[in-house]
């Protein structure tokens, strides 16, 4: 560790500003914004913009579907991912190329993946002939609010890959013996994941869960390329309203809507780390 | 020996075996086909495309597996023909190599100070960072876009690559691995005599360096695909936008040419993960993120 160095400067500084300029003062500085009416004198409004960005139902339709798009996203790769982490750990050092597998998707640019999607999940595609025979009629994936489907999927497929690294790398820190033991004294594979694993990888799991869930505010990427700028209701996102009203130089709509969502994300972290907080004060 | 055969015994791990090969193949599988349409004649394509959107019930689309003849015409079009889609290309890479180039300036060093300094007000700015890396792009989204109007940065290629560079992730990222490097590292050498621009550089950079790989893959995946910035600071000028962008539409116009544009597209991202993918996986292994 470095004491009182006047180098730290020169480390310190060009990323500082960075920061400050692209990211905190903007930050800070709209909520202003978000509280004066944007014309020329720019007067002080409270929170007029607030009650008229929440009675716009265009925004509560954005908001709602963002949150439950994100709610379906996250819990799915948290689920998924640890599951897939699990079964990698069986294998021990025969997993490297499944793992290398899941982990592709997420450097691969999903609009070109779009083609082959789009294809698939086509009324007359290959995922309504396994539908078909499973469940015994077609889905308009692609017309209908099933449309949701395709854009989940997409996004799982693209995202659920670093998860599993992540998780993967977390339970190969844990200790062997623990295991060991709890064999020793005869509990099956699912007490020692549900008694050892779980409790231990616990602040990763977390961690996990968290980035998920903030990455899944991101759908709008893949919401964009199957619905474009004006998508059907089921998956008009926060977004498309912050694009649409950007587009008309609203500025005042635009921030007033990123600071309660804001409001809302911070909150709900709130929320959680409070409960994770107790959690840890129990054991 | 015993252990052994009673694991190949097990009928739990022949299970493991197939789900994940299951799941192996069904996610490489878009990649593979688009790879394999690309070698279609266009006209092929073009033919198969139209039996999409066809709502009558018992009529699929034909399963496509092998071309009537292998056929690199649709990489002559996209290529030599039509050069808007290589211009996209090129913009793509330029972002790309302009904001990975600006994040390897600015990230490592702040990561440095971040974790290998102690001074005033060092936790609370972390905690910035944090809380940044946390809210989602929609949120700072809006307030950068009134520092670019007031900059005069809107419309301009800078608007996209300048936020980018200082992406609060990457500085997680790197501040985590290096908060985990052993204390001994850096004081063998400033007893050698080093200062701390040497430790950094002789010391502290090669340490790093599957952390700095696993970080410019994923910065990497970052810019390649990025919709949502270019398509607020650069509004409507198509010749400034990025093949991310306008990929969909340039695809929807010319679709018989449109899986080789899409392997195109794939084909770097593919060759970065393959170099970096060690990387990736050793640097989170090692970082703090667990």
């Amino acid at each position: 560790m470095f004491y009182r160095k006047k180098s730290l400067w020169l480390f310190l500084l060009p990323g500082l500003a960075g920061l400050m300029v692209f990211y905190l003062v903007p930050f800070v500085g709209g909520i202003y914004y978000s509280l004066t009416d944007g014309t020329i004198n720019n007067a002080f409004v409270k929170f007029a913009n607030y009650e008229r960005v929440w009675q716009n139902e265009v925004f509560r339709l954005g908001l709602k579907n963002t949150m439950e798009l994100s709610l379906i996203c996250a819990p799915l790769i948290f689920v998924l991912s640890f599951i897939l982490a699990a079964m990698l750990k069986t294998l021990k050092d025969k997993s490297a190329p499944f793992r290398n597998i899941l982990l592709m998707p997420y450097l691969m640019p999903s609009s070109a993946l779009l083609i082959v999607w789009l294809l698939l999940f086509d009324y007359g595609g290959v995922i309504n002939r396994v539908w078909e025979a499973i469940f015994g009629q077609r889905v308009l994936w692609l017309e209908s609010e099933a449309l949701r489907a395709p854009i989940v999927l997409l996004y799982i497929w693209k995202n659920v890959g670093f998860s599993v690294v992540i998780f993967s790398a977390a339970l190969q820190a844990l200790p062997e013996p623990y295991y060991e033991f709890a064999s020793l004294e005869g509990a099956n594979a699912v007490q020692k994941e549900l008694k050892i694993t779980l409790p231990l990888i616990l602040p990763t799991a977390f961690l996990v869960f968290v980035l998920a869930w903030v990455n899944a505010f991101k759908i709008f990427k893949e919401v964009y390329f199957i619905g474009g700028a004006y998508p059907r209701d089921a998956v008009y996102t926060l977004q498309h309203f912050m694009n649409n009203k950007f587009a008309k130089l609203d500025y005042q709509d635009v921030t007033t809507a990123a600071y309660s969502f804001a409001v809302i994300v911070l909150v709900l972290f709130g929320v959680m780390y409070a409960s994770k907080a107790v959690r840890s004060n129990d054991t | 020996m015993k252990k052994k055969r009673r694991r190949r015994l097990r009928p739990g791990r022949a299970l493991t075996y197939g789900i994940l090969t299951v799941i192996a193949i069904l996610t490489v599988l878009p990649i593979v086909l688009t790879f394999l349409y690309s070698f279609f004649p266009p006209s092929e394509i073009a033919a198969y495309l139209k039996t999409r959107n066809n709502y009558t019930d018992g009529q699929w689309m034909d399963i496509l597996l092998s071309p009537a003849r292998v056929s690199l015409r649709q990489y002559y079009t996209v290529l030599i023909e039509k050069p808007n889609y290589l211009n996209l290309f090129v913009n793509s890479v330029k972002y790309t190599a302009a904001i990975l180039l600006g994040q390897a300036l600015v990230i490592p060093a702040m990561a440095y100070a971040l974790s290998r300094f102690k001074f005033h007000g060092r936790d609370a700015l972390f905690f910035c960072v944090l809380m940044l890396m946390l809210l989602p792009f929609q949120v700072t989204m809006a307030p950068s876009v009134i520092t670019m109007r007031t900059l005069g940065l809107m419309n301009t290629v800078w608007a996209v690559i300048l936020p980018m560079i200082f992406s609060p992730f990457y500085i997680f990222l790197l501040r985590q691995f290096m908060i985990g490097l052993p204390g001994e590292l850096l004081e063998a050498g400033m007893i050698d005599g080093a200062g701390t621009g040497r430790c950094f550089l002789h010391i502290v950079v090669p340490v790093c360096k599957p952390i700095l790989g696993a970080a410019a893959a994923l910065s990497f995946a970052d810019c390649w695909n990025m919709v949502e910035q270019p398509l607020i600071y650069l509004g409507s000028q198509q010749s400034k936008q990025p093949l991310s962008v306008l990929f969909n539409q340039l695809s929807t116009e010319n679709s018989d040419v449109a899986f080789a544009g899409a392997a195109l597209y794939i084909l770097p991202a593919l060759l970065i993960y393959r170099y970096f993918q060690e990387d990736i996986l050793l640097g989170v292994q090692l970082s703090e993120l667990k």
